[in-house]
């Protein structure tokens, strides 16, 4: 639980501080870096470099919308569909990729997210094509009784930061699992893993689906955060953003993709209204990270930390 | 907002600008610019628009021709100081909702403006409407912002694609073809659009297309669609690319030497003065265009050489005189209110009840749905006489009005 | 008979660009075992390049060897920082590096030419057409067609017939045992990247001519590279040969016959040849255990 605390803190933090435009901000960074946690699930203990893991998170915020406006906002409706759909995607996309790795896997991932994307922007009737989804409903909560309307800031806030933890700790747990342990074992020694009699391919398949459902957790209340969803939500640029997140924070640190959200995301948005040349930056900070800390700001963190005294009882599984 | 925009003299004091002022950026004529004692509040504008991503070009030009109104205007609208904030949505629906929302919490600006892209006006449509915020959409076409998505305080100081299509079509059935030829177009919203308002308009008419090609978005190779109409030889070609797929198009059209061949007719932006001309070059010659706007407009002359000036020569296309025009209506109508735009509705109502003359011509505004009514020029690309080619005016449709909402 | 000679001849001349945009990347992969996404940069400088050669009205047939230089200047650069650093590293840092650096160039570009998109002046010897059975084929095409084919060759001729080749070829097999020969295998390297940035410059100096120039054509043309080479199988030339070859067939067909869902066709067709030959098309057969 100790470890958990600076977490919590840094959660419960901006709800102190913010206003609704900030909180709300907050509330999209959190979204993403859920996704990019499920990401890091395939990066940093896979050793799987996606760039179709924006067609599995916009997927499942598709599929929120199209819900709530079909049948209205409620949260666990929407989680429901969001999940499943995020679900099926990273099924297919496993299945596609069941015997690929390195190089083809990205390219396979791509190829499979630019699928998704085609039809995205083609198909009007189900998702609005080029222009997307809106007229979305606000988030409610039905409780039978009564229904609590969750569209405020600190409302989505919290939907957000209870998203995210849970999106942590499925991992979390699913990392310590066996299966964990496999998937690692599948990174390192592939030929051995196989000779031990584990099927790679289940072993990938579970992952993805694991992914899948964090991410779909993720994506199911994105749409409710700008009350839009586009293509742009399933696009390969998102994927490539969000692997650009994982490895600034810290591949295989499940925590870092927290960090990287916070600080990409900040950039984009923050940083763009006083330069144009806010892409130079990130670009910049990017391969700076990949050159002098590869294994991402996560663990320089934790290595002060420990400086600090902090205990850290559980050795890290990662990169 | 940035002080390094090329050329065109950044009159406006904001945050930002002081922040920025004091790095290094002494690149452009700040120096010498007045500072402003405010009197009274300024008033703030917000504008969005797209500084990365695929409409660079496009939204620097709009930035560019909204500084230069307010240039103009000694940076000053209805006896109050105009501070201008300016944002990036990088082209993308969902940052733009993102800085939608700053520049209304924290900038807390009293007019939004600006967006190049439909997919970002039609995001930030509930936004705005929800805050009640005046809003001019200075160059998004999308039919939907004049029909179902149309708001009472969200203004369209620019056209539909109807608009052009239509007109497109009128053109091509009085002086081309009463029937046949062929469309050829991006698939995705605004080729649907532009190409299914053009043969609709066409088929009212009496006419019909003989046929209706099509390709994905980011075309780099027209060849197998160039030797099908070469093959074809049709009457004429109704057709829209947007930006660089709009440039290859035209390029390879002379490429396969079918522009003498074939009459090349399309809604303006294929042949935009600013963005798709100056790289196409000859291969847009002879090319017909129906368009708001036109570099030869009797209304635009002032404006093309102000333009032209403040950016090296260039002449203007739609999005630098979308940034303009928008700049002129919002200063007609803050100069008729005086400057008191917390009431919305007498702002609403001092828009609709005068006309005002922009670079674009007269333009009304439509009280159903707040979407301006336009005079409609028919452009033919010709040399002019530093031998350029140069959007020549050959005929105007005028008062050119969106059916709307019940369309 | 006349119409589907010229879309062969049209496929034919895809072919040719998306194999010279393919052939730098698949070098450095085959003959350094390293992924590089800036690919696209390199093909994006050498389209400026040569735009603004002809734009200054200097010789023609300068341009391309022009866009070359340039471009193999940036790769030996890069390759002494930080390039080099990565040689030995996993594909996957390979990965993040060369997209980050990539990520830079753009917007270095994006900043150093402008936004707007630049055509090639084209010079008046390569203007027109010829007339093939009564419809239209580019001049300029047939010249990117012979271009490509005379450098497909020479870059055949370098690696399989020369020692530069050779060396090259035999760095990728051992390593050690090359510099036990005294060869400085660093320094071979160095060639690689440089040859393999100057070919992605000419690929742009000749398909800007078709393609033009602006922001973002650096993603898409490394895009379409990635799934020519991998398409083709890594490690191996002939294979991205041939499989730009079957692509530039594929998408041009397409185009003809299914025009609004000639994207959706070639990446199913990408995936479908990746589902039944993971490996690429031409892989070579890996040793198992």
């Amino acid at each position: 639980m100790i470890r958990q605390l600076p977490l919590l803190i840094l959660l419960a933090l901006p709800l102190l501080l913010g206003d609704g435009y900030h909180l709300r901000f907050a509330a999209e960074v959190l979204i993403m870096a859920t996704a990019v946690i499920s990401l890091d699930l395939l990066i940093g203990y896979g050793g799987l470099v996606s760039l179709g893991h924006a067609a599995i998170f916009g997927t499942a915020a598709y599929a929120a919308a199209l819900t709530a406006i079909r049948f209205g906002a409620n949260l666990p409706l929407v989680l429901a569909a969001g999940v499943i759909a995020a679900t099926v995607i990273a099924g297919l996309m496993a299945l596609l990729a069941r015997r690929s790795s390195g190089l083809f896997f990205l390219i396979l991932t791509l190829v499979g997210g630019q699928i998704v994307w085609e039809v995205a922007f083609h198909w009007r009737d189900l998702t609005g094509a080029a222009d997307g989804l809106r007229g979305i409903p606000p988030l409610t909560l039905d409780l039978g009784i009564t229904s609590l309307p969750l569209a405020s800031s600190p409302a989505l806030y919290l939907v957000a930061a209870i998203i995210c933890l849970a999106g942590l700790s499925l991992a979390r747990s699913f990392v310590d699992a066996p299966i964990g342990r496999a998937l690692v074992g599948t990174r390192e020694q592939p030929l051995r893993m196989e000779a031990l009699g584990y099927d790679i391919g289940r072993i990938r398949l579970r992952t993805m689906l694991a992914a899948g459902v964090i991410a779909g957790l993720a994506g199911s209340i994105y749409p409710f955060v700008n009350q839009y969803v586009g293509p742009n939500a399933v696009h390969w640029t998102l994927s490539a953003a969000m692997i650009i997140m994982a490895v600034l924070g810290g591949v295989g640190t499940l925590y870092g993709g927290l960090i990287g959200a916070v600080v990409y995301m900040t950039i984009q948005t923050y940083l763009s209204s006083y330069t144009d040349r806010w892409q130079l930056i990130i670009g910049a900070i990017f391969v700076g990270t990949v050159i002098l800390m590869p294994h991402g700001i996560m663990p320089v963190i934790g290595s002060l930390a420990r400086r600090l005294g902090w205990r850290n009882p559980e050795a890290d599984h990662g990169a | 907002m940035k002080l390094d925009t090329i050329g065109v003299t950044p009159f406006t004091i904001s945050r930002r600008g002081i922040l920025a002022g004091g790095s290094a950026l002494a690149l452009a004529s700040a120096i010498g610019a007045p500072r402003i004692a405010r009197a009274a509040e300024p008033l703030r504008i917000g504008l969005v628009t797209s500084l990365s991503g695929t409409f660079t070009s496009l939204g620097e030009s709009m930035r560019a021709g909204l500084q230069l109104l307010l240039a103009e205007a000694g940076n000053e609208m209805g006896g109050r100081a105009v501070e201008l904030i300016v944002e990036d949505d990088q082209g993308k629906p969902d940052e733009g909702v993102r800085k939608v929302r700053k520049l209304l919490s924290q900038d807390k600006v009293d007019i939004i403006c600006g967006v190049i892209s439909a997919a970002v006006a039609l995001a930030i449509r509930d936004v705005v409407t929800e805050a009640q915020v005046p809003t001019f959409i200075s160059n998004a076409s999308a039919n939907a912002l004049a029909r179902e998505a149309a708001s009472p305080l969200v203004f369209r100081p620019t056209k539909t694609s109807w608009m052009l299509g239509s007109t497109g079509a009128r053109w091509v059935h009085d002086r081309i073809a009463k029937s046949g030829g062929m469309t050829l177009g991006a698939d995705y919203a605004a080729g649907r659009e532009y190409i299914g308002d053009f043969v609709s308009t066409f088929q009212e008419l009496g006419g019909s297309v003989d046929e209706q090609l099509w390709t994905p978005l980011g075309t780099t190779d027209f060849a197998p669609l160039l030797t099908n109409v070469a093959a074809a030889g049709p009457e004429f070609v109704y057709a829209f690319f947007p930006g660089a797929d709009g440039v290859r198009f035209l390029q390879q059209m002379r490429d396969f030497q079918l522009t003498d061949r074939v009459k090349l007719i399309g809604p303006g932006a294929l042949f935009d003065q600013e963005d798709v001309i100056p790289a196409a070059g000859d291969a847009a010659l002879g090319g017909v265009n129906t368009f708001q706007q036109s570099p030869d407009a009797p209304n635009a002359r002032a404006f093309v050489e102000a333009y032209g000036r403040a950016r090296g020569g260039r002449l203007p296309g739609e999005a630098s005189t979308a940034g303009y025009v928008t700049g002129q209506v919002i200063k007609a109508a803050v100069d008729a209110v005086a400057g008191d735009v917390a009431d919305k509705e007498r702002f609403k109502r001092a828009i609709l009840d005068q006309p005002v003359e922009t670079a674009m011509g007269r333009m009304a505004f439509d009280p159903r749905n707040n979407q301006a009514i336009l005079d409609i020029f028919v452009n033919e690309v010709k040399k002019d006489a530093e031998g350029r080619p140069f959007n020549t005016v050959v005929h105007i449709y005028e008062g050119v009005r969106d059916p709307g909402p019940q369309a | 008979m006349a119409y589907y000679l010229i879309q062969a001849l049209n496929a034919v001349s895809l072919s040719v660009l998306l194999m010279l945009l393919a052939l730098g990347l698949s070098l450095m992969l085959s003959l350094m075992n390293f992924i590089n996404l800036a690919h696209g940069s390199f093909y994006l400088l050498g389209s400026y390049v040569a735009i603004f050669w002809l734009a200054a009205g200097l010789p023609w047939y300068l341009a391309l060897p022009a866009a070359f230089l340039a471009a193999a200047l940036a790769g030996l650069i890069l390759d002494r920082y930080p390039l080099g650093l990565f040689y030995q590293r996993t594909h996957l840092m390979q990965v993040l590096l060369t997209y980050g650096l990539s990520v830079m160039f753009a917007d270095l570009m994006r900043w150093g030419f402008g936004a707007e998109i630049m055509s090639l002046p084209m010079p008046d010897a390569l203007r027109g057409v010829v007339f093939i059975l009564g419809l239209p084929f580019p001049l300029y095409r047939l010249y990117v067609i012979g271009v490509g084919i005379v450098l497909a060759f020479g870059l055949w001729y370098l690696v399989e017939r020369t020692l530069w080749g050779a060396a090259m070829r035999a760095c990728v097999s051992d390593r050690r045992m090359v510099e036990t020969l005294g060869i400085d295998t660093r320094r071979i390297f160095t060639v690689a990247m440089v040859v393999a940035g100057g070919l992605g410059g000419l690929a742009g100096a000749l398909g800007g001519g078709l393609l033009s120039a602006y922001p973002g054509l650096d993603e898409e043309v490394l895009l379409l590279a990635l799934l020519v080479v991998v398409v083709g199988g890594l490690g191996n030339m002939t294979g991205t040969v041939l499989s730009a070859i079957l692509t530039g067939f594929i998408t041009t067909f397409a185009r003809i016959f299914l025009p609004e869902f000639a994207n959706v066709i070639s990446l199913g067709a990408v995936a479908a040849i990746l589902l039944i030959r993971p490996d690429g098309l031409f892989a070579h057969k890996a040793r198992r255990v």
